[in-house]
């Protein structure tokens, strides 16, 4: 969807605020989030890329305004609703009204220390083979997508060149409707001066890693 | 059951935003709360987990990684054939990771332009302003800009590399191992590496910093 987190090359955004301290969390509220987030049980529908969805309709606004981890919160806030495990008004509230039957157990404390969020695999063989083999050249398509996607518009009807292949990966496009089905991935080098009139160097690449349907023949 | 439909989600999103609590603290105890009546939360396990932030999980660990690659430059190759599988060697799990190297004709820069991916399990918390607008939408138009405002400056023969991590797949840079650190052991080389060395915001590390703290 061509909403406002796909922020890439967009213009006006000012400074960085480079001067940010090493603490991990900046408010008690947002490591609490964290640890809320990383623990609760949930849909057995829900996914990442679902996540990352209802992320990118918070109101644009709420997007570039508010705090990161209370957009997580409003997040799963809005999936909670949408999947009628609570209400608008007991989120509100904080007390809860109805139970909630069918959820699978939380975690327990004892399962924190062992707990391996990044072990988590989104790659499977499949039975069709790679279209596209490295330093084949490449155009991104030049269509948005309306749901979910991770096709960013910056690099759409661009060419570039395939640098590395890394068997299928779940598509987040249909994944983010529930729907599970792999395709091959792959890092797809764009030239600088391929995406941007005013590119500052010859010597310089953006590399996104692209999904085999984001792409045609050149 | 969920209904993955956007209009819907985008609708809820304005009724929540005129109804929860006014601060963001108090929606984030708003939700604890109900999750905790609801059963769908063990308030031990959220504790586990801030825990865990404070002590086990954070940029520590990236730094170790890249130490180990500066004194055995055997482990430094396979960090570059199969980063995964090179880190879970050394104790951690990030199973889909690329490293990649900084040289003295290259530079690397990792973003996530579409939210805010980031190697989690080896660097902690990404800091906030790899979450926001200004870097996010500058990093692959204006890299120069960007690493001038982290005081950095690129000689005119450096290649740019800047990684969009637009799948599951994340990275690491591995910084180039500063002068005058010869002989130094793991933790030595480790206090040197920061967390903007791995994300590409500083290039040159410095001996002088270890000792300096």
């Amino acid at each position: 969807m061509d909403g406002i987190h796909d922020l890439g090359g967009r213009q006006g955004f000012g400074e960085i605020d480079v001067d940010e301290s090493d603490e991990q969390f900046h408010e008690p509220w947002e490591a609490r989030v964290r640890g809320i987030v990383n623990a609760m049980s949930g849909a057995a529908d829900w996914n990442l890329d679902w996540f990352r969805h209802c992320r990118e309709l918070l109101d644009p606004a709420d997007y570039l305004s508010r705090p990161y981890f209370d957009q997580w919160v409003q997040t799963y806030c809005a999936m909670l609703v949408n999947s009628e495990v609570a209400t608008v008004e007991e989120l509100a509230s904080g007390k809860s009204v109805a139970p909630v039957s069918g959820m699978p157990a939380p975690m327990r404390a004892a399962a924190v220390k062992s707990a391996r969020p990044g072990a988590k695999r989104y790659d499977r063989e499949i039975d069709v083979g790679p279209a596209y083999s490295v330093n084949d050249s490449v155009r991104a398509k030049s269509h948005g997508i309306p749901g979910h996607t991770r096709l960013p518009a910056y690099v759409r009807g661009h060419a570039g060149q395939i640098l590395r292949h890394h068997g299928a990966h779940v598509f987040p496009d249909a994944n983010a409707l529930g729907e599970k089905r792999f395709e091959h991935l792959y890092t797809v080098g764009f030239p600088s001066s391929e995406l941007w009139a005013e590119a500052q160097r010859q010597n310089a690449t953006v590399y996104l890693n692209l999904w085999e349907s984001y792409l045609e023949p050149l | 059951m969920t209904k993955h439909d956007s209009d819907t989600i985008a609708a809820i999103h304005r009724e929540l935003h005129s109804h929860l609590p006014s601060e963001p603290a108090l929606r984030a105890k708003a939700l604890e709360s109900l999750l905790v009546e609801k059963g769908m939360i063990d308030p031990a396990a959220v504790d586990a987990w801030v825990g865990a932030y404070s002590e086990d999980i954070g940029p520590k660990n990236g730094a170790r990684i890249v130490a180990r690659c500066w004194i055995d430059p055997d482990l430094k190759q396979r960090m570059l054939d199969d980063a995964a599988r090179a880190v879970k060697e050394l104790g951690y799990e990030q199973s889909h990771l690329i490293a990649v190297e900084n040289t003295p004709d290259v530079h690397n820069l990792v973003v996530c332009t579409l939210c805010s991916c980031y190697p989690t399990a080896l660097l902690g918390m990404p800091p906030n302003w790899y979450k926001m607008a200004a870097y996010r939408s500058r990093a692959v138009r204006d890299p120069l800009g960007v690493l001038a405002e982290f005081g950095v400056a690129l000689d005119e023969q450096v290649e740019i590399r800047v990684w969009d991590s637009t799948a599951e797949l994340r990275y690491i840079v591995i910084p180039q191992r500063p002068a005058g650190t010869d002989g130094w052991d793991e933790a030595a080389l480790a206090s040197l590496v920061t967390r903007n060395a791995m994300i590409g915001t500083e290039r040159d590390l410095s001996a002088r910093a270890a000792a300096d703290t």
